[in-house]
């Protein structure tokens, strides 16, 4: 479905040329800034600076107008003043540019009769001219594959995870923490006012887009709703879309006359609306990155039931009390093992000190050494009356007993357990006072693909969220 | 502010459903004392008599509301403390009438009703009746238009939900009946897009049925 949208946003997401208009050889400007991180992360097509007082950026010529760049132009970057944007529409029409995206902000989201008055302009004139814009006030768009990061911005590696964002600052933060949590995007686009191509466009691109395989998204509100509604369910269908929405205070809430009219706030009615389309509703950046995370690493994997593994080394107990509290209050369940494996747990560790209900406590196995250790946790994870572990692993009780060395080999069982077993493996690794070494055990593990989270309650939700995912279900 | 004129009266927002085929306690005008009887002795005893106005929002609060009536002098007795009551609480009323229905068993309160986002358009919103909707805001909506699946799963997300099974010795509520209930009122304010804000409260339902005991629609 949509697919029409894959040829239609080519220019968009693959484009062959960028003309970034704003940029000045002399002083610091966004458009500057623009060129210069396209330079930096190897955009592969042309890249066409411009602004008015000409000079060069580095190797590229400056042009003091889009009508002089020579060569064809597919997308156009512009960050000049809001007085200047209608001309420019021009210059882009008679280049016959695909689509043109506007930082500049001071629009409908600053002044509202004014600012909606130059958009409606903006798309007659880009309708006109066969053209598509994006924004205004938005930093556009995130590709990987084609070396476009955000500006002043660090590409990450590309991978099957798409995602909108309304708000420009947080599709810059989903971009940095892809990076720092291993979530490897295939395109990402804030796009702003959205007065021509808005939330409904790119989702509908991204559900068509066969490099995708996820879809997350930030909203704060649509001027279509209707075509949102119908989009998000038909979205939905066929790939995990995760929602957050924000901003929940009212939208000019009228004086209602009936029970319906006054209990229907904003936010009831968009989570109402998210959850009858069939989207996984979040509710803060870290549950979008968190969800995102175990969707891309866990697909059409559905389950509630953990195995939690505490007291690696000692710390279990409370922690582990804990944890389990945590993961029932988060929607999951936390069943006792096979009478089977607690047998054989019992026999591997002894029964003095070890807690043999789930969670399971393996800290005897430090008398034992690491090959039970390893055995005792492979146990656990052949169980079948659970679906996927969960392992607390606290650096600073483990690199006294273990040394780093030790470490090492756990988190490398770790990976090992990942790739050589069915079951989603997920680690638990709380800040503490090591945190260099916490940080190394961190990015080992997700380089290999295991999630990590910093606190157990991140991770219930972010897996409880996996079975919110209809389009796995079959359902719908 | 609203002008009262939009909203429709008892008696007017029930015919409307009615012609519909929502199912709704039959109600029928009495514009005098004499009139309220001999509606009653049609109807049979007992009887609910209420005032029919659009101006008042509040029926029970101010006296509106007279259950329980079991012959005729106590339907004209009714009727009087009615009109002073009202008359008293709501001084500047245009008050059509005095509405005459039947007292039906009690069910297992709950509302159903349908008001207008501004982004999504027309949404239902189901919950479970009385002071539980008010205090606790124990509700669930859907978008407009709402399929009997939808009426399902809202159902089912009221936190309220284990009353609707039966509690406690009250009889269970009919869950097709109530999802039935609730397309048809979908379908109803999909086709009749002047109406801005609707409530059916309660509605009452039983093991067999579910049926509007009042319903207020308010126009554009």
């Amino acid at each position: 479905m949509f697919e029409e949208k894959l040829k239609e946003f080519e220019p968009i997401f693959y484009p062959r040329s960028i003309a970034v208009v704003g940029a000045s050889a002399n002083s610091i400007k966004a458009g500057t800034a623009w060129v210069w991180t396209l330079l930096t992360a190897g955009f592969p097509g042309h890249i066409y600076p411009v602004g008015s007082r000409g000079g060069r950026i580095g190797d590229l010529e400056i042009f003091p107008s889009l009508r002089l760049v020579p060569g064809e132009v597919d997308y156009v970057v512009v960050a000049v003043p809001r007085q200047s944007v209608l001309e420019l529409l021009d210059d882009c029409v008679a280049r016959s540019v695909k689509a043109v995206q506007f930082f500049t902000a001071g629009f409908s989201e600053m002044d509202a009769q004014q600012g909606r008055a130059l958009e409606e302009q903006m798309v007659e004139k880009a309708r006109q001219g066969n053209m598509r814009i994006i924004g205004p006030n938005c930093i556009g768009v995130y590709c990987p594959e084609q070396r476009i990061p955000f500006v002043m911005g660090t590409l990450g590696e590309g991978g099957g995870v798409g995602f909108v964002s309304q708000s420009g600052g947080i599709a810059g933060k989903l971009a940095t923490i892809g990076i720092a949590r291993h979530i490897k995007y295939s395109k990402g686009v804030s796009f702003g006012n959205g007065i021509d191509l808005d939330a409904s466009d790119f989702l509908q691109y991204l559900a068509a887009d066969p490099k995708t395989k996820v879809i997350g998204a930030y909203l704060e509100g649509t001027r279509n709703g209707a075509r949102l509604f119908h989009t998000m369910k038909e979205v939905a269908k066929v790939k995990p879309l995760v929602v957050w929405k924000g901003g929940r205070t009212e939208a000019g809430a009228q004086a209602a006359m009936s029970h319906t009219g006054s209990l229907a706030s904003s936010a009831a009615i968009w989570s109402a609306a998210l959850r009858q389309a069939g989207a996984i509703e979040v509710y803060s950046l870290e549950e979008l990155t968190d969800t995102l995370l175990v969707l891309q690493q866990f697909d059409h994997w559905q389950g509630t039931r953990a195995a939690i593994i505490g007291g690696l080394a000692d710390g279990g107990g409370g922690m582990s009390v804990s944890a389990g509290d945590t993961c029932m209050d988060n929607g999951l369940e936390v069943p006792p093992l096979s009478l089977e494996t607690r047998k054989e747990l019992s026999a591997l560790l002894g029964e003095v000190g070890s807690i043999l209900h789930n969670p399971v406590d393996v800290s005897q196995a430090q008398f034992r050494g690491l090959a039970t250790l390893f055995q005792a946790i492979d146990l656990v994870a052949r169980d079948t009356s659970i679906d996927f572990v969960l392992i607390q692993e606290d650096i600073d009780i483990l690199l006294p007993i273990y040394s780093w060395k030790g470490v090492e080999e756990i988190n490398g069982f770790f990976v090992e357990l990942g790739s050589n077993q069915n079951k989603p493996i997920v680690v638990v690794l709380p800040p503490g006072s090591a945190e260099a070494e916490r940080l190394q055990a961190e990015h080992t593990l997700l380089k290999a693909s295991i999630p990590v989270f910093c606190s157990m309650e991140r991770a219930a939700r972010a897996l409880a969220n996996l079975n919110k995912c209809s389009c796995w279900q079959g359902a719908r | 502010m609203i002008k009262s004129q939009n909203a429709l009266t008892e008696v007017e927002s029930k015919e409307l459903l009615s012609k519909a085929g929502i199912p709704v306690v039959e109600t029928k005008l009495a514009r005098s004392k004499k009139e309220a009887i001999s509606i009653s002795k049609e109807m049979s005893f007992p009887v609910v008599l209420k005032i029919n106005s659009r101006d008042v929002i509040h029926k029970s609060d101010s006296g509106g509301v007279k259950l329980g009536l079991v012959n005729a002098t106590q339907v004209g007795k009714a009727y009087s403390e009615i009109m002073s009551s009202i008359k008293r609480a709501y001084p500047e009323a245009q008050i059509e009438g005095i509405s005459v229905q039947p007292m039906v068993p009690p069910g297992v309160e709950v509302i159903i009703g349908m008001s207008k986002d501004p982004q999504f358009g027309p949404v239902i919103m189901f919950g479970l009746g009385g002071i539980l909707v008010e205090v606790l805001k124990d509700v669930s909506f859907r978008i407009v238009p709402v399929t009997e699946r939808d009426a399902k799963e809202m159902i089912r997300e009221i936190k309220g939900y284990p009353i609707l099974e039966g509690y406690r010795g009250q009889k269970p509520a009919s869950m097709p009946a109530l999802e039935k209930l609730i397309v048809k009122v979908s379908q109803f304010v999909e086709k009749n897009i002047d109406i801005r804000e609707l409530d059916l409260n309660p509605v009452f339902a039983y093991p067999d049925k579910a049926v509007a005991v009042d319903a207020r629609i308010i126009l554009e």
